[in-house]
């Protein structure tokens, strides 16, 4: 349709195959403002400053009254979690919860997981040594970042057939709300939240009255100079954990692999120099982000940069995706390099807001990718472009047929 | 090999940490300390660390006998550092 705004074709599901070409184009105002007010910045250096400016909130109170996303904060039965506000109150939450995940009060978790998620894996693809397909998000790339956050969390990985649709629900929701279908999405969303919130509730219980080795647990237990996590927190953090921690992962697992296969020479020669998975995942996060902009900020004030004022409650989108392939920054950026140097990519955000799990997602997916190469004869697309997930902001294949000739033991 | 932390540029993230908590380990909220010399049976670990390091800060020296290869993580110098 003529008239869409470049912001609105991004949101489009008709351009997610392959929205690269319109970042392109948005790189050219690099803070760029539609009929809708929404504020699209795309050049490296203005994401990263942004990033880091204190007036620009992730707080979506922070937006007029009429704004859909406000509203449905504000009827949802669980407080934002801290993904969603500000300092003080993200700092003391990130910092309680950093205590039962990272150092320096939990030394060597992450690291000490990877012999466990190496045989998760690869019982994965023993079970499918049989098949001459397989699809990559069904068979692998979904199952493996659920069980490991089901398991680090203590939630019963079995439960994934009730949580399932509410996830989905609430991924799509962090998409803006683009008329009648975009407001859709976030009332579907709103209520997906306030039931996996009721879940979570009930879970919460059952761990305080039978604390088990898993992060609820010791969550619920702590307690540091911030003092202890209330329950609402604690819903809030589980449920944000929860989404956070496969809805994304599976997207870099999906991106790589077809990456890969887009580019053999590369899936060869991870074959022969395993290592490479180090640089590679980097480069994936640059190349094809799995969040492919920050949906949730608002300005708290009139910002003007590059000579453009976003005034104040204005949603501000941080295009990192667009900002990953600035040839300002990156060289050759449209390329694929997997031993790229200087990469400093922006697919886990930069500042505070920094990804609370990006070292798990690291291990994950270095181990994914690495155990797909080995042990995968002849692999090949079926089809491509693949079909996509629904999600703008969580770009994603929702298949990804590869044919096999074997998987080696 | 040798490991170097441009700790002007270092912003406590601690990702490395996470990575190799035998090399890089975390004093307080955001002081980083780290071995500058570590054992060559952490190479994988410490490459690990240096690619997750958010402001590329990790500087990572082999010598082998024959030549000397340096690999480097982190950024040039005429490379533009963001503020905190
Ligand atoms: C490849 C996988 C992942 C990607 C690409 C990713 C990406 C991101 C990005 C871009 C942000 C910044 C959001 C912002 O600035 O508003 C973020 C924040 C966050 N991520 Fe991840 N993430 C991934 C995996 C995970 C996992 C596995 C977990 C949980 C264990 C997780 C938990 C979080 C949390 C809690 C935050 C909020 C941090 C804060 O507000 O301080 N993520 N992630
Ligand atoms: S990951 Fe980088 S910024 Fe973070 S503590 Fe280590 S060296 Fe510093």
């Amino acid at each position: 349709m003529a008239g869409k705004s470049l912001f609105q074709q991004v949101n489009d599901y008709a351009h997610r195959a392959n929205p690269y070409p319109l970042y392109a184009e948005m790189r050219k105002t690099p803070v760029l403002g539609d009929e809708d007010g929404n504020y699209a910045v795309s050049s490296y250096r203005l994401i990263t400053e942004l990033l880091h400016d204190p007036r620009l909130s992730s707080d979506i109170r922070a937006r007029p009254p009429d704004d859909p996303k406000q509203q449905a904060v504000a009827q949802s039965s669980i407080s934002p979690a801290f993904i969603r506000t500000d300092p003080p109150e993200h700092d003391r939450l990130r910092r309680m919860l950093t205590r039962q995940f990272g150092p320096p009060h939990t030394v060597g978790m992450i690291d000490n997981m990877r012999g466990d998620l190496e045989k998760y894996v690869n019982g994965l693809l023993d079970r499918m040594q049989d098949r001459k397909q397989i699809d990559i998000v069904d068979d692998y790339a979904y199952p493996f970042p659920v069980d490991v956050i089901c398991k680090l969390l203590g939630i019963p990985p079995e439960d994934e057939k009730r949580f399932h649709g509410w996830a989905e629900d609430i991924a799509f929701s962090l998409d803006p709300a683009i008329g009648e279908e975009g407001r859709k999405l976030i009332a579907k969303g709103l209520v997906a939240r306030n039931e996996l919130g009721q879940y979570m509730r009930a879970l919460i219980d059952v761990h305080r009255k039978q604390p088990g080795n898993d992060m609820l647990s010791r969550l619920i237990t702590d307690s540091s100079a911030d003092g202890r996590l209330t329950e609402e927190e604690l819903v809030s953090s589980s449920v944000t954990l929860l989404i956070a921690g496969h809805e994304t992962t599976v997207n870099l697992i999906t991106n790589g692999t077809l990456t890969l296969l887009r580019n053999p020479d590369v899936f060869e020669r991870l074959r022969h120099e395993p290592d490479l998975i180090i640089p590679l995942v980097e480069e994936t996060l640059r190349f094809e982000p799995p969040v492919q902009f920050n949906s949730q900020r608002t300005a708290l004030a009139d910002i003007t940069i590059d000579g453009v004022t976003i005034p104040k409650g204005a949603p501000v989108y941080l295009m990192i995706a667009a900002g990953n392939r600035d040839p300002v920054r990156f060289n050759e950026p449209d390329r694929f390099i997997p031993d790229r140097e200087d990469n400093q990519h922006l697919g886990f955000g930069s500042g505070i807001h920094y990804c609370f799990g990006a070292p798990l997602a690291r291990v994950e997916v270095q181990i994914a990718l690495n155990a797909l190469a080995r042990r995968l004869i002849n692999p090949r697309l079926v089809v491509d472009p693949p079909p996509y997930r629904q999600s703008a902001v969580l770009r994603g294949p929702r298949h990804l047929l590869v044919d096999v000739d074997g998987i080696k033991p | 090999m040798r490991v170097l932390v441009d700790l002007n540029r270092c912003q406590g993230y601690a990702q490395c940490c996470f990575l190799a908590p035998e090399s890089f380990k975390l004093v307080g909220e955001e002081a980083l300390m780290y071995d500058s010399g570590p054992d060559d049976a952490l190479k994988e670990k410490i490459e690990r660390a240096a690619a997750s390091c958010p402001v590329q800060a990790i500087m990572v020296e082999y010598m082998n006998g024959h030549a000397d290869e340096m690999v480097k993580s982190g950024t040039s110098e005429a490379e533009a550092r963001h503020g905190a």
